[in-house]
């Protein structure tokens, strides 16, 4: 065994990463855990965390020049500011190919996106695993809620998830922390939707520490400051930071390697099973392979449908575990940019202390039960309450003392809802390899080719006009409802390119993650989904990724893998 | 140490650094009070705009946030933000089609008065100020829908540039409206009277508004 060999080799250190890396290390086995961008350690390595507003130049906004080199981040409206650029790709540097506008929006650095996720974090449900087989739509999940149910507990009991049982079917109920609490007017909402419509609304489920966790002490409890995606000081939030990799780093088995990318898996023909990766040092550019009995690939999505594509050989020619013609295919995401907004009076006595990391969410409910629509699936929404600021002046005549004296006001109430709907697998929807265009080391990018076709563009007309109804339902006056252009990626959930199923012919990844063709070789971010349900995805990743882990280590000691 | 304290006395320190360190604790609280201009605002020297730009641009920043109980545009250096902002964060037209506007709006004073805009009385300036305002006001609120690249004439520009330099600075965020750094909790419903000081939280802005 020489000294670049591991027991087993993670790639990528977000969401899925860092749970692979927490397990695999837990369960004894010497880990390699590889991240293709800079070290970020926790708190000393947040350089915008503790910094107030008016220490930033241009009142945070980010140049011109700043905006054109992280162009795709830019399109979300809120990720490129002077307290958050440092987190985000240069697209100057790692270009891509878009057929039609596809905002793939990336972070390079150890951590990834668990840094600037938004830790909203709810379960899929038995109807979300079923959905294809009974649609008829792409494949069958392999696996049921009942599969997952335990490792759902599980990593909600170690990350911290603050929420509120509901008993609601399509959002089962979980290990929760106390609920954070909802204002006047989304508890007013809340009554009105249930009694006029009979629908839920709850209080958004996040990775927060609402109460200090017994086997973390090391992280804080959250303290409202709302400034979560500059990192947290307190690490009151999820992330591979705060609480993944400490794990990890704490049972002494895990060698992490920043500035390492992975971009290919090594194949031996003879034994039927990859012995490594190459790697490729992104300072000295120095390549270099490391050996491992079990590889797990958790490089987001696109990353790791990336060095699947890339990883070539005489029995994989279409890219590394490729037999089905899947890969690349499927992608998801979630559609949103879609909602409605409405102003409410009668609460202007009341007010709030403290900024709240969370909104409300309403889970699911059309295509469930009796409903039936005009399309497959459905969309949930986000949203909140909160009083208007000097933003609204913007367009009031006044000037002088007086706007000096309205701004100091708190302002009128608001209730927006924004929803979150299901986008189908399409096998037409899909990520190649363009040869045509290199990144910074000389490597080829991806191309993206992906469309909202029939039955999203169906869904969104009851997205923007339920979003209407309930506040109007409410009471609420001013009701406007919006529709603005996405790209897909655009929700930041892209998922599909290397899906479960139960069949290699049509599928990359089985039951367990492993690629069909290659059993030693485990995929467990995003890019394993089957289909994408509405729910914000995070949580099913980390779920899906212990349980393989779990299934990894017992294949090891069976001699299997 | 909290942080929120680590960040006061930070605070402090460099405000005793900038007076010389030769200052009592309650001076120095005086200042965090908003008492004094921060030193670049008094000494501001244009970057984009000329001198005469400047003070145009100065003079409407200060008459649509004026010095009250509270410091004013001027004392937060509102002007030499509205001037960094056009070179760095706005494009090319943006800039020339501010120019523009900033010429059309002294040409105004000289024809209805004879003099450029600084050398109107004060209240021929909030006079001009109010009209230019209330019209492009009217104007943008005629829009059915609202243009998706909207370009905001230089009154406009100016006011929204004046209400985020001003609003986002320590004064605006912590004098006229309420500001904690680390609130520790989150008190969900509250009466405005017992949500701090019952003013208007402060809050970044990162969009269009």
């Amino acid at each position: 065994m020489n000294e670049n060999s591991y027991d087993a080799i993670v790639v990528g250190t977000g969401i899925s990463g860092g749970w692979a890396a927490k397990e695999l290390t837990e369960k004894g086995l010497k880990t390699l855990v590889l991240d293709r961008g800079r070290m970020v350690r926790h708190v000393q390595d947040y350089p915008t965390a503790t910094t107030d507003m008016w220490d930033f130049p241009y009142a945070g906004r980010a140049t011109a020049e700043e905006m054109k080199r992280h162009e795709t981040a830019a399109r979300t409206g809120y990720a490129i500011t002077q307290a958050t650029k440092h987190w985000w790709v240069d697209d100057t540097e790692f270009p891509y190919t878009e057929k039609q506008r596809f905002d793939w929006i990336r972070g390079y650095h150890v951590g990834g996106r668990s840094i600037m996720w938004g830790r909203q974090s709810y379960r899929w449900s038995p109807m979300d695993f079923e959905a294809n087989a009974k649609d008829g739509i792409a494949v069958d999940w392999p696996i049921r809620y009942d599969d997952l149910a335990p490792w759902y507990d599980h990593v909600e009991q170690f990350i911290g998830v603050s929420g509120q049982n509901e008993g609601s079917a399509q959002l089962p109920d979980g290990k929760f922390l106390p609920p954070m609490e909802m204002n006047c007017v989304e508890k007013h909402f809340k009554q009105q939707v249930s009694d006029k419509m009979g629908r839920l609304v709850t209080i958004g489920r996040v990775a927060h520490l609402t109460a200090p966790l017994a086997h973390s002490p090391q992280r804080g409890t959250c303290q409202y400051r709302n400034m979560c995606i500059r990192g947290c000081p307190y690490g009151a939030y999820f992330s591979s930071q705060s609480s993944t990799l400490p794990a990890a780093e704490k049972t002494g088995n895990m060698t992490l390697k920043p500035n390492s990318i992975v971009y290919e898996i090594i194949y031996d023909e003879k034994k039927e099973r990859a012995t490594g990766v190459r790697v490729l040092d992104a300072e000295t550019r120095q390549q270099t392979d490391y050996f491992a009995k079990v590889i797990f690939l958790c490089a987001s999505t696109f990353g790791s449908t990336y060095i699947m594509m890339n990883s070539t050989s005489s029995r994989f020619p279409n890219g590394f575990g490729n037999d089905s013609g899947e890969l690349g295919c499927n992608i998801m995401d979630h559609q949103l940019e879609i909602g409605a907004r409405a102003m409410v009076d009668g609460f202007d006595d009341k007010y709030y202390t403290g900024r709240r990391p969370n909104g409300i969410y309403i889970p699911r409910y059309r295509n469930v039960g009796k409903d039936k629509r005009d399309y497959l699936r459905g969309f949930g929404y986000q949203g909140g309450a909160s009083r208007g600021g000097w933003t609204g002046l913007m367009l009031d005549t006044k000037i002088g003392e007086e706007l000096k004296d309205r701004a100091a006001e708190p302002g009128p109430w608001y209730m927006g809802l924004g929803g979150f709907g299901e986008i189908l697998p399409y096998h037409e929807n899909r990520v190649t390899m363009d040869t045509s265009k290199k990144d910074k080391y000389g490597m080829p990018v991806l191309a993206f080719d992906a469309v909202l076709r029939q039955n999203e563009l169906a869904m969104r007309k009851d997205m923007a006009n339920d979003a209407a109804e309930m506040l109007e339902a409410a009471g609420y006056r001013n009701v406007r409802s919006y529709d603005r252009e996405m790209g897909i990626g655009l929700g930041i959930h892209e998922m599909g390119t290397a899906r479960m199923g139960r069949d290699p012919k049509t599928s990359v990844l089985n039951a367990f993650n492993q690629v069909h063709a290659c059993k030693n070789v485990y995929v467990t971010d995003g890019s394993c989904m089957t289909s994408a349900a509405c729910q914000n995805p995070s949580l099913t990743y980390m779920a899906l990724t212990a349980r393989a882990c779990n299934h990894a280590v017992e294949e090891l000691k069976r001699m299997n893998i | 140490m909290s942080l929120d304290n680590m960040n006061r006395r930070q605070v402090l320190q460099r405000v005793a650094y900038l007076m010389g360190g030769a200052v009592s604790a309650p001076a120095v609280l005086g200042l965090l009070n908003g008492c004094a201009p921060k030193q670049e605002a008094s000494n501001w020297q244009p970057v984009f705009f000329s001198k005469e730009q400047g003070a145009i641009v100065a003079e409407v920043a200060d008459i649509i946030i004026p010095r009250t109980k509270t410091p004013g545009a001027k004392d937060v250096g509102v002007p030499g933000f509205i001037d960094t902002m056009l070179k760095d964060v706005y494009e090319q037209d943006d800039r020339d089609r501010y120019l523009a506007g900033l010429k059309e709006f002294d040409d105004a004073a000289r024809k209805a008065h004879g003099k450029p805009f600084v050398e109107l009385s004060k209240a021929q300036q909030i006079e001009q100020v109010k009209q230019f305002n209330d019209d492009a006001i009217a104007t943008e609120l005629s829009y059915d829908p609202r243009p998706k690249n909207l370009k905001r004439p230089f009154i406009l520009l100016t006011r929204e540039l004046t209400l985020l330099g001003f609003f986002c600075s320590e004064p605006g965020a912590t004098q006229v409206l309420q500001y904690v750094a680390v609130p520790g909790g989150f008190q969900a419903c509250v009466p405005v009277t017992e949500a701090g000081n019952g003013k208007a939280w402060a809050s970044e802005a990162m969009g269009r508004f």
